[in-house]
């Protein structure tokens, strides 16, 4: 096809069967584009914080781009979206479809882990994957085991919607062509040949040279000439632009790239100056440009309201293809630094791990990154605890003496030196022993060295190495019961979960809860308040904020907030008109804890109301220690002029009577602890 | 001997004091109302023309308090008292001292009072007066009283024990099964003596599927005594009323005509002057009713009867505690519309729990074919120590249909009442279902339903929702950017 005789009836949407896209792809004689502005582009520069309210005033315009997908789900966006925006991804999912039908929605998923961080077993995998309207399922293995993925392609494929398997890509003395191709052998293999998938090629940290690239993606394209591959970078080196070109030229059809007023450090490229580019270079691309300047114009009205979560490291990083950071892990990393008071630490920090991922290699990815993240912080910070600034110098010069030097030849060390790194790991967190484990799955060149598991292990290290897992976590988990889990739900919340709940509850049990009360207090402020309200409120009396909730105008006035009295602020706010008083709690406020009945023995007050008497008229006032029966009465409240009596589940004697008489309880509060005898 | 009445103290709060005075506007007689502490700024005291205090919280001290009562009209110079409904209006000796004092007392004479309120009496009336009652024993002193009354007549599970002096659900408990007796028998006979001062106890056969039909009654000084038609009040939670109407959709009309007139044959018995009701239970599957007890006070459900009839029943009591003769005949009393009545109480309407605090938004439903009867405003406090009642809903139409109609829109749409919790959404729920619709139900309806009328609660509305919002944009005003996000 033309690539300039795209139009969006003939160009590639919802719906098509992967076997029709795949074939518009194949006779493209240009490139296409995946915009990365509602998911990727906010993760690497802005901490995923990136709002469904803003995201969605770019639906009409990438209505109309002709854009191969919009990359707006998954990685971390799922689980931030719950923790820190209060949004979750079936309402973005749905608002987004409503908003731009003809646009194919894609995700990025990480095989067994989904969008969490741990592998789940299979059953939750195939329920989770069936119940996400996505089209696009781009699926990365950060050890770049294919076998991980089978849950998921199988899944994906059966709906009828486009597998996109995804290789991670870094730079490294063993990742070289051999090895890729023999990646998509396995992928290949998979998913029953190049008819039905897109091939990605991941590059996660943005570390691949043009050379590389294009080195790359010709030595797959003449292997696997049908096979549609698409190529992802983030620009953290600088090289983005050149490396896409590269990519382009040797016959990648798909290009990730984002607005170019999104566009920080470690994203992706600039959509319009890479159009712009690569048509210069001879390349067509598939875009409508005045869509696409108009996108870029919009971002302009609200990214300033994100500036307090862009990267305090500014800047690109061509060091990147050392340490292997990803665009993803970049601002999350240095917030964690931030908030841990080691800001100072990070250059020391990304060094050792330009230094451990030659000891340990796979790929800096999620979940790797993060394990990387938190092994590599945690040594530092060990150091620099123990023994300050020398000890921090001490071990970049201990690491690279041994990678660089004596090319990890661990003989070669002395016998301090080899006891200092046996006891290296052993503070290391769980995550990489489970790695170490064959948790995860194999890693990709193969097992550590020995002297590694004895640094984790210690003493127990051959014990512990006959646990190590050489099949895929898909086959060796156990499945979790489902209906269990749903139960557990259900009873934590009080209420049966719906179907979405439940599934954001599979995915982060504590987070999804905290979200599901958040917005059962809050309903659907994260949806309608702008950005600036949403994170500061009103600013002074007079200013409101106004919107449309439910087919219905609405408006929030601020009249007046109070000073602060004895840990409480008023604030007056007019709400379509009317005055309403909020008292405030602030962080000062004295807390009157009330407890609940909870286990068998306690006793919990039935309705609200006025304890009048404890104990019952035949024997008089119950005390502690005092035996009760069955049946018997052993406390009364009153409320509104009716009687309630509360009796002993059974026989018991009475350890604890939490109220006094008269007391006036709350339907639930605890009045009794009973032994039972 | 006729005497006009000029001011009348009215001996209650909250939405029987409102009702109350409202007609004595219609009358031009002012009013005097009374207030404990916590009613202080009650709605009631807004209304009232003067407005005495007359003691604490605990009613005993205030409502219940015959001496400040009386004292206050005196104070004032109140020449009449009413009592509403609750508190003091079936107090016996309360009317006679209001007599005593000379002061006009709206309400029946204190012997009839006193008669009625005992409903081991009353059964001994009514059956003297040929009128049906339930198998039962009076003067219940043990539980093995019960189990042998039980053992003689061949009475099964589940019997009723009621409080000799009691009504409004206190004082009332149903047993289920016999290892339940000895606490029930305990419970009423607290509750009775806290209620009525006075624990005397009776026990009764449980109609099941029972049907509460009542009938409304005036009479004047004269010896006329009229039947008002009768209202349904089948369907109740915790042995309370929630939902009344008039007509009853149980009768056709013969049977209509019999429980009437079996009503006026029973007060005619007793010499019965001013309004009052005789309630009967109603088998649905036998078509036969029993004769349950005489209210002796204007009811809570009394506005339905109004409403279909025309007339002020409040003003009728008022005519005839003046001692004028009533001026209708039977003949030219005619229904021509079907009305539902609603309490909107303060109260959780999933579990009953009370729920007290402050209105802070009140939203009173209007349109055509509705009365509110409200004992509250927006900035009201609710306070734990009295009945939960804070409004009645009434609606009217052609037909029951037609007034159910006009009640769903008067609940679920334009009525709002923030702050505290009410029974609204439950009420909604009843009137929406398909068995109430169809008049299929019985006093265990709401308990038989439950969980289905709770699932079928409106899960959102804007306005609330909107709510939601507002809170969270007033804390962020107020405490800025969150850690969390």
């Amino acid at each position: 096809m033309d690539a300039r005789k795209v139009t969006k009836k003939n160009w590639i949407r919802p719906g098509m069967t992967p076997k029709e896209i795949v074939k518009i792809l194949r006779g493209l004689d240009g490139v296409a584009i995946t915009c990365t502005g509602m998911r990727d582009a906010g993760q690497s520069d802005f901490k995923n914080r990136h709002r469904i309210f803003d995201l969605t005033t770019l639906c009409s315009f990438y209505e109309d781009m002709l854009l191969f997908s919009t990359e707006c789900h998954g990685g971390a966006r799922w689980h931030v979206g719950i923790m820190n925006r209060k949004e979750d991804p079936f309402e973005e999912i749905r608002l987004y479809r409503e908003k731009m039908p003809s646009v194919m929605l894609q995700t990025l998923i990480r095989e067994t882990n989904l969008w969490g961080y741990r592998p789940y077993p299979k059953n939750v995998i195939e329920y989770v994957v069936k119940n996400v309207d996505i089209d696009v399922w781009r699926c990365f293995s950060f050890l770049n085991d294919i076998r991980n993925m089978r849950a998921v392609a199988e899944i994906v494929m059966k709906r009828g919607r486009l597998f996109q398997p995804a290789i991670s890509f870094t730079q490294a003395d063993w990742t070289t062509n051999d090895y890729y191709l023999g990646v998509v052998d396995e992928i290949v293999d998979l998913c029953g040949g190049t008819d039905e998938i897109v091939l990605c090629i991941k590059d996660m940290a943005g570390v691949g040279s043009p050379a590389r690239i294009r080195s790359l993606v010709d030595a797959i394209k003449q292997k696997y000439p049908d096979l549609v591959v698409q190529y992802h970078r983030h620009a953290t080196d600088g090289l983005a632009m050149p490396a896409l070109l590269a990519a382009a030229e040797a016959g990648a059809k798909v290009l990730d790239a984002e607005e170019d007023s999104l566009t920080r450090f470690y994203g992706q490229a600039p959509i319009l100056a890479l159009q712009a580019y690569l048509e210069e270079a001879g390349i067509k691309v598939v875009l409508n440009r005045d869509m696409a300047v108009k996108a870029v114009q919009k971002v302009r009205d609200w990214i300033g309201h994100y500036e307090w979560a862009e990267s305090p490291f500014k800047g690109f990083d061509h060091q990147v293809t050392s340490h292997k950071m990803p665009g993803g892990a970049f601002p999350s990393s240095f917030e964690q630094a931030q908030k841990g008071g080691f800001l100072h630490l990070m250059p020391a920090i990304l060094r050792v791990m330009s230094l451990y991922n030659r000891i340990v290699r796979y790929f800096d990815v999620t979940p790797g990154s993060q394990i990387t993240w938190v092994t590599c912080s945690g040594i530092v910070n060990m150091y620099e605890k123990e023994q300050g600034e020398a000890g921090v110098k001490h071990i970049i010069d201990l690491l690279t003496k041994f990678v660089e030097e004596k090319d990890q030849d661990f003989d070669a060390m002395s016998p301090e030196e080899q006891e200092e790194l046996l006891q290296l790991f052993r503070r290391a967190p769980g995550d990489f022993k489970n790695l170490l484990l064959g948790g995860y799955g194999k890693l990709p060149m193969g097992w550590p060295a020995e002297w590694v598991y004895k640094s984790t292990f210690g003493e127990e290290w051959e014990e512990r190495l006959k646990e190590r897992k050489e099949l895929s976590p898909l086959d060796t988990l156990q499945e979790d019961d489902l209906d269990r889990i749903r139960g557990d739900l259900a009873s934590t919340l009080g209420r049966d979960p719906s179907e979405e709940e439940f599934i954001l509850y599979l995915m982060h049990p504590k987070d999804a809860v905290n979200y599901i009360e958040f917005r059962e207090k809050y309903g659907e402020a994260p949806l309608v308040l702008p950005t600036d309200v949403w994170r500061e409120g009103l600013k002074k009396p007079g200013d409101k904020v106004e919107f449309d909730l439910w087919g219905r105008p609405y408006c929030i006035e601020l009249v007046s907030v109070g000073s602060e009295y004895e840990g409480h602020i008023h604030v007056v706010l007019k709400v379509n008109n009317k005055t309403t008083v909020y008292e405030v709690e602030t962080p000062r406020a004295k807390k009157v804890e009330i407890r609940m009945a909870k286990g068998e023995g306690e006793i919990g007050a039935p309705i609200n109301g006025n304890v009048w008497r404890i104990g019952n008229p035949d024997r008089g006032t119950i005390k502690v220690g005092d035996i009760v029966h069955k049946g018997e009465e052993i406390a009364n409240l009153e409320a509104m002029k009716m009687e309630n009596a509360i009796v002993a589940p059974f026989d018991a004697q009475v350890e604890e009577i939490a109220v006094k008489l008269n007391d006036q309880v709350q339907e639930g509060q605890l009045l009794f602890v009973l032994k039972k005898i | 001997m006729e005497k006009k009445i000029k001011r009348m103290l009215i001996a209650n709060r909250g939405v029987p004091a409102v009702r109350i005075m409202h007609t004595c506007r219609d009358r031009g007689v002012q009013t005097v109302g009374v207030y404990s502490t916590p009613d202080r700024l009650s709605s009631h005291v807004m209304m009232a023309d003067f407005a005495v205090h007359i003691g604490e919280a605990p009613p005993a001290e205030s409502y219940l308090n015959m001496d400040n009562l009386i004292q206050a009209a005196k104070d004032t110079r109140a020449d009449a008292i009413h009592p509403g409904w609750g508190f003091l209006a079936e107090n016996a000796e309360f009317a006679q001292r209001v007599m005593d004092e000379g002061i006009t007392w709206v309400g029946p004479q204190p012997k009839v009072i006193q008669q009625m309120g005992d409903k081991i009496e009353a059964k001994r009336i009514a059956q003297k007066a040929n009128v049906p009652t339930i198998p039962g024993i009076s003067k219940v002193e043990s539980a093995k009283q019960i189990r042998k009354w039980m053992k003689e007549d061949g009475v099964e599970y589940p019997i009723m024990i009621k409080a000799a002096a009691g009504g409004g659900g206190k004082g009332m408990v149903k047993v289920e099964k016999d290892s339940e007796l000895s606490l029930a028998l305990d419970q009423a006979r607290s509750e009775a003596k806290k209620a009525f001062g006075d624990d005397t106890l009776l026990a009764e056969k449980y109609i099941e599927r029972g049907r509460h039909i009542e009938v409304q009654i005036v009479a004047d000084q004269h010896g006329n005594v009229l039947h008002l038609f009768e209202r349904e009040c089948t369907l109740q939670r915790r042995n309370q009323k929630i939902i009344e109407e008039a007509p009853s959709p149980s009768l056709d009309e013969n049977l209509r005509h019999e429980i009437c007139y079996t009503a006026i044959r029973l007060m005619r018995e007793i010499g019965y002057t001013t309004a009052g009701t005789v309630e009967f239970i109603f088998d649905i599957a036998t078509k036969k009713f029993y004769f349950l007890e005489v209210n002796t006070r204007l009811q809570v459900e009394h506005g339905v009867t109004e409403l279909i009839t025309g007339l002020d029943i409040v003003g009728l009591m008022m005519d005839v505690a003046e001692g004028k003769p009533l001026e209708l005949v039977q003949e030219k009393i005619h229904m021509n519309r079907w009305a539902l009545e609603v309490r909107v109480n303060a109260e959780d309407p999933k579990t009953f729990s009370p729920s007290f605090g402050t209105i802070t938004r009140l939203q009173i439903p209007q349109g055509p074919g509705v009365r509110v009867a409200s004992g509250v405003y927006e900035g009201a406090d609710i306070p734990p120590y009295y009945d939960s009642l804070i409004m009645l809903l009434m609606t009217s139409g052609r037909t029951r249909e037609g007034a159910i109609k006009v009640m769903d829109r008067t609940l679920s749409k334009n009525f709002r009442v923030e702050g505290i919790k009410t029974l609204a959404p439950l009420l909604l729920s009843i009137i929406r279902h398909e068995a109430f619709k169809r008049g299929e139900f019985s006093t265990k309806f709401i308990e038989n339903h439950m969980d289905e009328l709770i699932s079928m609660f409106k899960e959102r509305d804007s306005q609330d929702e909107v709510l939601k919002i507002a809170k969270f944009v007033a804390e962020i005003t107020a405490l800025g950017p969150q850690e969390w996000m």
